[in-house]
């Protein structure tokens, strides 16, 4: 699935930006043709204008018709090396003179610039060359006298374009192939949080529903057996109350995991009214005090006068202070000690959550926000938990920007603490 | 049959070892591992039905060191672990079988029965010694025409004398094959279930078939085999 996508960035993002490339290149290209030849034309105005004035005033002299053979052009003027010829022609467009080649007696050309193909040298050989031929009308004053025609091979320019071509032939798909690398990497780098938030969902729902299997397979199996011959009414009633506490579980397992599942990313920011904290700790506390004795635990809440105001939810809130002091209750042995402190420090509030109970080991202190993450799975099942109360804590306290953060001894007990920002 | 289970939740143990219990089985019921293990090399099982994941030695290690031992008993494998490459390392590590939990109890006792099948004594549900027949599911003995109804007890200690022809088994041996772990018979509970069993086995008219034999205990002696 994510493979696919990927691809189809890359594709698409290949394709645009290719497109892109392509059409600048051939734009280039057209651009660099046109200034290379206006510039080529520009050199061959300028020479042949040079050229023309130097032989100027040969046009005027008559004699230009009955002295054909014996020209003064053959002999003061020579071509430039870049001139593949030079005629010149009246204004009746007859042919007066020329230098190198010559095309007929009859001016055929329109004034201004072509391109043409040419025999190379005096005869017809079979070898032609691009030239580019310009025409240019020979004024006196405002008087046509006649004109004048030159041409300049395009060799230079060809190769130049040529080298562009072929610089453009190989340059582009290279970089169209880059072009492909570069999406494909960009497509994976745009990927990479959308996948790690599928993995984890993956292996989430991989938990819950492998969590959910041991409730099913007892309530599943208490049935069957209470059913099963011979019937015993005493028996049955029991695993009728089996049945009860385990659906109960369960169903305490299914709200913890659609509260993950709900508040998983962001909660909505917006209604949130400013909260004492203070307020909510002290109901808590009061809750929690009355079940302490029944644990013959020793329970006392340290909470500050004033109140302490942040912007939260208090019903979360609770919930995460809740999971603490429950996991506190349940792991602190007869006669311990569980205490629930408030306090302010610098920007932040501070909530602390202290027993001496049973302790945490070290090697599962890393793991213990996990969900599903169980210490001990034998004791763990017995005191009914299914390791989800820490990692929802650890989730409300995130969304509030806060931390939680747990130090423990084995044996000597734990103490857990949260830290929200105090910003109203 | 004496099964071995071993699940670590006791709310799902419970209720599989009182199912067996009822078809006449005698569990041995343990929730961790390590004490699996000194039970399975301890005691002669003639099945082990073992969770995947138990805490100290799993379902899976236990299973391989029982099999590197040389152990021949049947193992089932429970566990939640449902993909093919589990099952197929569940059965690579010497399973016979293998259940995805959440399993059905009476899909369970199916595979109990054939996997208790598996010795050559047995055809279908019924385990044969010589014209003897024993039929599992109805606890009754069959010898020709003649039928006699056993309570569990009897049953059980009928199957285990069946499955050990002429082999001599002690007092104490028939007490760890037919109570479970923690189960303190009677002194006299084996003496008077032989009895018992014997009376039975008069209907049919082989009562002479079980052997006291003094000081060791007792075994069953088909005398035309």
């Amino acid at each position: 699935m994510f493979d696919h996508s990927r691809r189809n960035l890359a594709h698409w993002f290949a394709l645009s930006m290719g497109g892109i490339l392509f059409a600048f290149a051939g734009v280039g290209y057209c651009l660099s043709v046109e200034e290379q030849l206006r510039v080529f034309d520009d050199e061959l105005f300028s020479q042949s204008k040079t050229f023309a004035a130097k032989t100027q005033y040969l046009l005027y002299q008559s004699q230009w018709q009955n002295q054909r053979g014996q020209t003064p052009v053959e002999s003061s003027v020579t071509l430039n090396g870049g001139l593949m010829y030079a005629r010149w022609y009246n204004s009746n467009k007859q042919l007066l003179q020329f230098i190198g080649s010559s095309s007929g007696k009859q001016l055929t050309a329109e004034p201004g610039f072509q391109t043409l193909e040419t025999p190379i040298g005096s005869q017809s050989s079979s070898t032609k060359t691009w030239v580019r031929q310009v025409t240019l009308p020979v004024l006196e004053g405002k008087l046509l006298i006649g004109y004048f025609q030159t041409a300049a091979p395009m060799n230079s320019l060809r190769i130049g374009l040529n080298q562009a071509r072929l610089f453009l032939t190989f340059g582009v798909p290279v970089t169209f192939g880059v072009i492909g690398i570069t999406g494909w990497f960009l497509g994976g780098l745009a990927m990479r949080p959308s996948l790690r938030a599928y993995q984890q969902l993956q292996q989430f729902t991989a938990d819950a529903s492998h969590e959910l299997r041991a409730p099913v397979a007892t309530v599943l199996s208490n049935a069957q057996v209470a059913l099963m011959p011979p019937e015993d009414p005493l028996e049955q009633r029991l695993r009728l109350q089996n049945i009860v506490q385990t659906a109960k579980s369960m169903s305490t397992l299914i709200n913890d995991l659609l509260f993950l599942s709900r508040h998983n990313g962001s909660f909505a920011e917006t209604g949130l009214k400013p909260v004492d904290l203070c307020e909510i700790l002290r109901s808590l506390a009061q809750d929690f005090a009355a079940l302490a004795p029944a644990q013959s635990l020793n329970f006392n809440a340290h909470l500050p006068e004033h109140p302490i105001m942040l912007k939260a939810d208090a019903n979360l809130l609770k919930q995460a202070v809740i999971n603490l002091l429950t996991n506190a209750f349940k792991y602190t042995p007869a006669d311990g000690k569980v205490e629930l402190h408030l306090f302010t420090q610098s920007h932040y509030a501070v909530i602390q959550v202290k027993d001496n109970g049973i302790g945490i080991p070290s090697t599962d202190l890393p793991h213990i926000f996990d969900r599903f993450y169980r210490v001990d799975t034998v004791r763990s099942r017995q005191t009914g938990g299914f390791g989800l109360g820490l990692a929802i804590a650890q989730q409300i306290v995130q969304r509030y920007g806060g931390q939680i953060t747990v130090n423990s001894m084995l044996g000597q007990g734990s103490t857990f603490q949260i830290s929200l920002p105090l910003k109203l | 049959m004496l099964i071995l289970l071993v699940e670590d939740d006791p709310s799902q143990l419970e209720p599989l070892r009182a199912a067996l219990l009822k078809v006449g089985h005698t569990v041995d019921a343990i929730a961790d591992g390590e004490t699996a293990q000194w039970f399975a090399f301890r005691k002669d099982y003639d099945l082990l039905i073992l969770d995947w994941m138990l805490p100290k030695v799993s379902g899976v290690e236990l299973c391989q060191v029982y099999r590197r031992a040389g152990k021949l008993t049947p193992v089932l494998m429970l566990t939640a672990k449902d993909t093919v490459l589990d099952k197929v390392m569940g059965l690579d590590a010497g399973a016979d079988d293998y259940l995805v939990k959440p399993v059905d109890v009476l899909e369970l006792l199916a595979r109990v029965r054939a996997l208790g099948r598996r010795s050559p004594m047995w055809q279908g549900d019924i385990l044969s010694l010589g014209d003897l027949q024993l039929h599992v599911s109805t606890l009754t003995l069959e010898l020709g025409s003649l039928t006699t109804q056993l309570s569990s007890r009897e049953f059980q200690l009928m199957e285990y004398l069946m499955r050990h022809p002429r082999q001599v088994l002690s007092h104490n041996q028939i007490e760890q094959a037919l109570w479970s772990w923690g189960e303190e018979p009677e002194s006299n509970a084996v003496t008077t279930l032989v009895r018992r069993l014997r009376q039975r086995l008069q209907t049919i008219g082989v009562k002479d078939w079980i052997e006291t034999v003094h000081r060791m205990g007792y075994r069953i002696n088909p005398p035309n085999l």
